[in-house]
């Protein structure tokens, strides 16, 4: 090893000092641009926070006055343009269990909020409450889902491989005087699950 | 007033102009050549490939000034081009055969080029674009039918959707930048997507992929144009049922150049395997094919591994095509069992069909070495003439009146037909007259080359007799030629010749058409 060698490998010449400078210089300026890819998702979906269950009437749900062995539509995340409400992939259906399934119960294990999307192709199923039936059923190629996990056990989407058998689902909070709140989800395959696609049971 | 075709001024002088003004641009790298005698398609299917991609644009851009990609306005907006507007109907179908044209020419130009070897000698760069710019023209197609927003073009976005959740890591994310989180963001960034950013990475990757030697052959052109409206008239392309989330939809299937992929998917094992992992495994596999093939010949014949893996390649793509169609008619047995497709016969299938493929293969590399075989044999033994068409001077002029007359008429019949609302019967005659005119384009191009090929003045009779010590007596014509006549014959016969080597790029491989007029533009005549 030469004195010259160990000394260059010490200092850096003048010409690699610019060209860090250079580099640092142009990420520097593209940096900012990065936060920019937030442009991409809606932030109709991200802005999500916990909000009251509000029923096809417009009233707040409440754990004592809503029927056992019942479901209603709600919209969730609303944002009050009628166009953007009437989207499938914003309704949700708000069940109580019947009586048999542990629905009398006052509390959160008595309720559950899933997506109306089939996972089979994307129709809009809904709860059955008759006797005999009550289950989730999609009229367009018969899938069936279990009201109490929200996996689908008959048709098609029963065949999907996991998590496109269960359906993604709203978990929910009541008030000491018996209102029912909707808490902020984590669309995500191993949280709420995602919309239209499915959730790890 | 005498008009002369043959001296160059105003607007044939001002093109002319325009064309040698060609050269100091970019273009001058490229090199067109616009055949005089008819030559295989095969050489220029990707050209033909990007005559469809501008028939696309054009025709696309028109139906964006109806359309509206607006959830609930979708399928109404493409009802009211294909009933209301006038052509509507015309424009729509030929966007629409167009598309299926457009994947259908580009996988057979790469089906041509794998087979004969034309993605060795440094053209490997441009195969793999091609081979990029092939998936993007299916995406394309793919988000084309979606904007509709019909049933089946709902169990699409659907698929797609699920697809991109289902990506390990970056799924969900990419779905929600990508695609957005509900109907209507789907239907706007399809519409997006389909519009402008995936024919913009078209436009750029084609600006890779373009090779120097382009061959523009008119008839073939017209003839593709014709077969799209021909399809189009035949095979109307139908609005599908608006998409209702509570109506039940009818079965239905994807396109042809998806099934295949569908075919996997209807095992129903995991989705990312089925939906993105096969596929992508096959795209990676034809992608590398120029480092993994290392023969040193080109043809087909001289690399049996290569083509048996083509081959086994195209009957795979044929089964599962055939089988993502397939969905047995018997109603009473229950839908699941009628869509899902038993993984272990459909994978066991896969697996058949490549020793099969290796097997055809073989077969057909020693089928065609046994005719070169015969075919050297038989051309030994005696001579051999290709069958041709010869038409007199006066019988090509005839011909080419009667095809004139005959464009008249189907005008006539077309706009007739479009005016009394048979939009498909209109469509089908405008078909026919591009097919008209191909065959026109080629009467009149042989008719000019004919011209060309004049034969020379005939010959001074042989003497019979020994040839005498004296100065053999020569007809003043022959005498003639060498000197006065050089500066008019020497040109005509340096345009006889090819201006690309004959083994470039319209007939490597084809063997039949080593055409030494391929390529006298008429364009380069001074």
């Amino acid at each position: 090893m030469s004195e010259l060698g160990t000394k260059k490998s010490s200092r850096l010449s003048r010409r690699d000092f610019l060209k860090l400078m250079g580099a640092a210089g142009t990420g520097l300026a593209f940096a900012p641009f990065v936060p920019f890819g937030n442009f991409m998702p809606n932030p109709n979906q991200a802005s999500l926070e916990k909000v009251p269950v509000i029923l096809p009437d417009g009233t707040q749900a409440n754990i004592n006055t809503y029927p056992i062995n019942h479901a209603e539509v709600i919209t969730y995340p609303a944002t009050g343009d009628a166009a953007l409400d009437a989207e499938a992939f914003r309704k949700w259906q708000f069940i109580r269990l019947p009586e048999e399934l542990g629905g009398d119960k006052k509390d959160t294990s008595a309720i559950r909020g899933y997506s109306m999307i089939c996972l089979h192709l994307w129709c809009l199923w809904k709860y059955w409450p008759d006797e005999g039936r009550k289950r989730g059923e999609c009229p367009c190629h018969g899938s069936m889902y279990d009201p109490v996990t929200g996996t689908a056990f008959v048709g098609p989407a029963s065949v999907q491989a996991a998590p496109s058998d269960t359906l993604p689902e709203l978990y929910f909070e009541i008030a000491s005087d018996g209102f029912v709140f909707i808490l902020p989800p984590k669309f995500n395959a191993n949280e709420n699950g995602v919309i239209g696609y499915g959730r790890f049971a | 007033m005498a008009v002369s075709l043959e001296r160059r001024t105003g607007a044939v002088a001002f093109f002319y102009w325009l064309w040698d003004g060609v050269d100091r641009t970019i273009f001058t790298a490229i090199k067109f050549s616009f055949p005089a005698r008819f030559v295989s398609p095969f050489g220029f299917l990707g050209m033909l490939t990007f005559v469809i991609f501008i028939i696309l644009g054009v025709t696309g851009a028109l139906l964006m000034f109806y359309y509206q990609p607006i959830l609930d306005r979708a399928w109404d907006s493409v009802q009211f081009i294909n009933d209301e507007v006038p052509f509507g109907f015309h424009i729509r179908n030929i966007h629409y055969h167009g598309s299926n044209a457009m994947v259908l020419m580009a996988v057979l130009h790469m089906y041509y080029q794998y087979f004969s070897g034309r993605y060795k000698i440094r053209n490997e760069v441009l195969w793999m674009t091609g081979v990029i710019l092939g998936v993007v023209t299916i995406l394309e197609a793919f988000t084309g039918y979606d904007v509709i927003f019909s049933e089946r073009a709902e169990l699409a976005i659907s698929i797609a959707a699920s697809l991109t959740t289902s990506i390990p890591v970056a799924g969900p994310l990419l779905r929600d930048a990508m695609l957005g989180s509900g109907f209507s963001d789907f239907v706007l960034r399809f519409y997006a997507q389909h519009v402008f950013l995936l024919p913009i990475v078209m436009l750029g990757l084609m600006a890779v992929h373009f090779p120097r030697f382009l061959v523009f052959d008119v008839p073939m052109v017209m003839a593709i144009g014709g077969a799209i409206l021909i399809t189009g008239g035949v095979f109307p392309i139908d609005m599908g049922f608006k998409f209702e989330p509570t109506v039940p939809p009818g079965v239905t299937v994807p396109e042809w150049y998806l099934t295949g992929i569908y075919a996997f998917m209807r095992t129903q094992y995991d989705k990312f395997v089925t939906g993105l992992l096969w596929p992508l495994l096959f795209i990676i596999s034809i992608l590398l094919i120029p480092f993994i093939d290392r023969y040193k010949k080109f043809s087909w014949r001289d690399r049996p591994l290569v083509t048996a893996f083509g081959i086994t390649s195209l009957a795979q793509i044929m089964v599962t095509t055939y089988w993502g169609f397939y969905i047995s008619p018997d109603i009473s047995i229950p839908l699941v069992e009628r869509l899902v497709i038993d993984p272990i016969f459909f994978y066991s299938t896969m697996i058949l069909l490549v020793p099969l493929g290796f097997g055809f293969t073989y077969m057909m590399i020693k089928l065609a070495n046994e005719a070169e075989r015969k075919s050297k044999l038989a051309k030994s033994t005696g001579p051999k003439k290709v069958a041709t068409i010869s038409l007199s001077e006066k019988w090509i002029n005839w011909l080419l009146v009667a095809l004139l007359a005959f464009q008249v008429f189907l005008n006539i019949a077309a706009y007739n037909a479009a005016l009394t609302g048979m939009k498909n019967i209109s469509l089908f005659f405008i078909g026919i007259i591009l097919l008209v005119f191909a065959a026109f384009f080629h009467v009149y191009r042989y008719s000019i080359s004919q011209e060309k090929n004049a034969p020379p003045p005939a010959p001074a009779p042989v003497q019979e007799e020994k040839p005498r010590l004296a100065e053999p007596e020569v007809s003043p014509e022959s005498n003639k030629l060498p000197e006065e006549d050089a500066s008019k014959v020497k040109p005509e016969l340096k345009e006889l010749s090819p201006e690309i080597p004959a083994k470039t790029q319209a007939d490597l491989g084809v063997g039949a058409d080593n055409n030494p007029n391929i390529g006298s533009g008429d364009l380069n005549k001074p």
